[in-house]
């Protein structure tokens, strides 16, 4: 795969990315609250970083977001509507979720081809994505053989299938080796900058200071912060060490 | 409109790019051809006790009465159009194409419904040449003529392809895969068998998803025994259209309540 040509994967079209909008969420598995209150608004032509602790409730609000759970109170919603009630909504957002997004025994060709059906996209889309996120060579081979990074690719090439103009990222870089860690970073830069919404959840908190522009992070269920980078980090050296600042001063606080 | 047809192409994909269609078909082969016909060529007349033979009306309609244990194959595989998402945690993916959750399952039930079709066509076709490849061995003429044979073998193939829909539903419902094969030979092995001799409780039994395919199958002997025995006289013993749609009225409230209930549960 060439870094470059990736890259170029959205930045060969002007995007109008979706708005995506989460307000008053909360969210309680029986009587444990996963969500007392998370905020959050990702732009179009920005990559927002969601950021928190083990547990803090950023993998629900994505859930959330995308119709793949329920809120008890509050709202979420993509250019105002929720994800459930979009006509095509695999052309507005595409959803980097779990890495075994794909039956074991399908080829990743196949996997592909029924997605692609299922969202009603053309059988070429499928060849073009296989090219654009490097598994080409592997498509005929059964998933169930694929390792971390393999299945990472594909659960991007899967987003990327019905060509959307919002991405949803969760810890996309698992499993990454060095080089996919550079495209997928130079992916997502081009497609803000060609106007595209990227909303991305990770830990890995040197990788996400070198390609987002604004900040959301959740703590215990709730929104401590919101904004753009560079207000966050502030006069600290890096993103870790502004996070960590903010982190145990609000532990400090709790106790 | 144009998203169901979507959602029924994308399942349709799905099952054409596993091995699942060549099982089936395997296994309607094995159920309807094999097994009609080793009994056929054996003979049933040599079995232990001695059935009666093959050119007898008896004897032709017992054997093609095996092809009652073909029914679970296909409700086993229709389990799984569901409960094979969640085990193999493809269900998000799913949803994420195909948000609206009621959809996904028709359009599983239309793609499975096609597959149980198919399983039906083969079974029918393969226990029809199993038979006359015995009474061919045997030099005899067979007991039923070849329309009734044929006949007899499409509502058994038929209530395989209610069966596949029936499947679906379950696995709709239950979404842990052994749980589901759980419920369906529970209920069909076990809680019918068990509510069939219960006095007062088998006045329903005709009504019941085994005594439909009784009705739709013709195998109607043992119904009629309970309906007289109750003092009852079961139109679902007697019309085996009425006993087809039960059997699709079952598989379609195991769906209605699965789209209402546990399909409507957040995924993980």
């Amino acid at each position: 795969m060439s870094a470059a040509a990736a890259a170029g994967v959205a930045a060969e079209r002007v995007l109008s990315g979706p708005t995506l909008r989460a307000e008053g969420l909360v969210k309680s598995f029986g009587p444990v609250p996963a969500l007392t209150r998370v905020d959050l608004v990702a732009r179009p032509g920005r990559v927002t970083g969601f950021i928190g602790p083990n547990g803090a409730g950023k993998s629900t609000t994505l859930r959330i977001l995308t119709g793949l759970a329920r809120a008890d109170r509050g709202t979420a919603t993509i250019d105002g509507v929720p994800y459930v009630g979009l006509s095509s909504p695999s052309r507005v957002l595409g959803v980097v979720g779990d890495l075994a997004g794909a039956h074991p025994g399908m080829t990743a060709r196949g996997h592909l081809q029924t997605q692609a059906a299922l969202i009603g996209v053309a059988g070429e889309r499928v060849e073009e994505v296989l090219e654009e996120t490097g598994l080409s060579s592997v498509s005929r081979r059964r998933v169930r053989g694929f390792s971390t990074g393999m299945r990472q690719r594909l659960a991007l090439a899967t987003a990327l299938l019905g060509r959307p103009s919002g991405l949803i990222l969760d810890e996309p870089t698992n499993g990454l080796d060095p080089s996919g860690t550079v495209w997928l970073r130079r992916l997502l830069r081009s497609f803000a900058d060609a106007g595209g919404t990227v909303l991305v959840s990770s830990h890995v908190l040197t990788e996400l200071q070198q390609v987002i522009d604004d900040l959301v992070l959740v703590e215990a269920g709730r929104t401590l912060w919101s904004g753009s980078l560079s207000d966050f980090t502030g006069e600290h050296a890096s993103l870790e060490g502004a996070y960590l600042s903010m982190i145990e001063k609000e532990m400090a606080c709790d106790s | 409109m144009r998203q169901l047809k979507d959602a029924i192409r994308g399942e349709v994909v799905r099952l054409t790019r596993t091995r699942l269609p060549l099982w089936t078909l395997v296994a309607a082969v094995a159920c309807g051809g094999l097994l009609t016909g080793l009994v056929a060529l054996t003979g049933p007349e040599n079995a232990t006790p001695p059935m009666p033979g093959l050119d007898t009306v008896a004897g032709v309609s017992g054997v093609l009465s095996l092809l009652g244990v073909a029914l679970f194959v296909p409700a086993l595989i229709g389990t799984v159009a569901i409960t094979g998402e969640y085990r193999h945690r493809t269900v998000a993916t799913t949803f994420l194409a195909v948000p609206k959750r009621g959809r996904v399952l028709v359009a599983k039930l239309i793609a499975y419904g096609g597959l149980g079709l198919t399983y039906g066509v083969v079974l029918a076709l393969s226990a029809v040449v199993g038979i006359y490849a015995g009474t061919s061995a045997h030099g005899i003429e067979a007991g039923l003529d070849p329309e009734a044979i044929l006949g007899t073998t499409a509502r058994y193939g038929g209530a395989a392809a209610i069966y596949m829909l029936l499947g679906v539903g379950i696995g709709a419902v239950a979404r842990h895969q052994l749980l589901a094969i759980g419920i369906t030979l529970g209920y069909f092995y076990f809680m019918e068998n068990l509510m069939m001799i219960l006095p007062g409780v088998n006045v329903v039994y005709p009504f019941l998803p085994g005594g439909a395919t009784a009705a739709l199958t013709g195998s109607t002997a043992l119904l009629e025994m309970i309906a007289a025995e109750a003092g009852v006289s079961s139109p679902v013993a007697q019309a085996p259209l009425v006993g087809a749609l039960l059997l699709l009225g079952y598989a379609l409230a195991t769906s209605a309540l699965a789209a209402a209930v546990s399909l409507r549960r957040d995924v993980a």
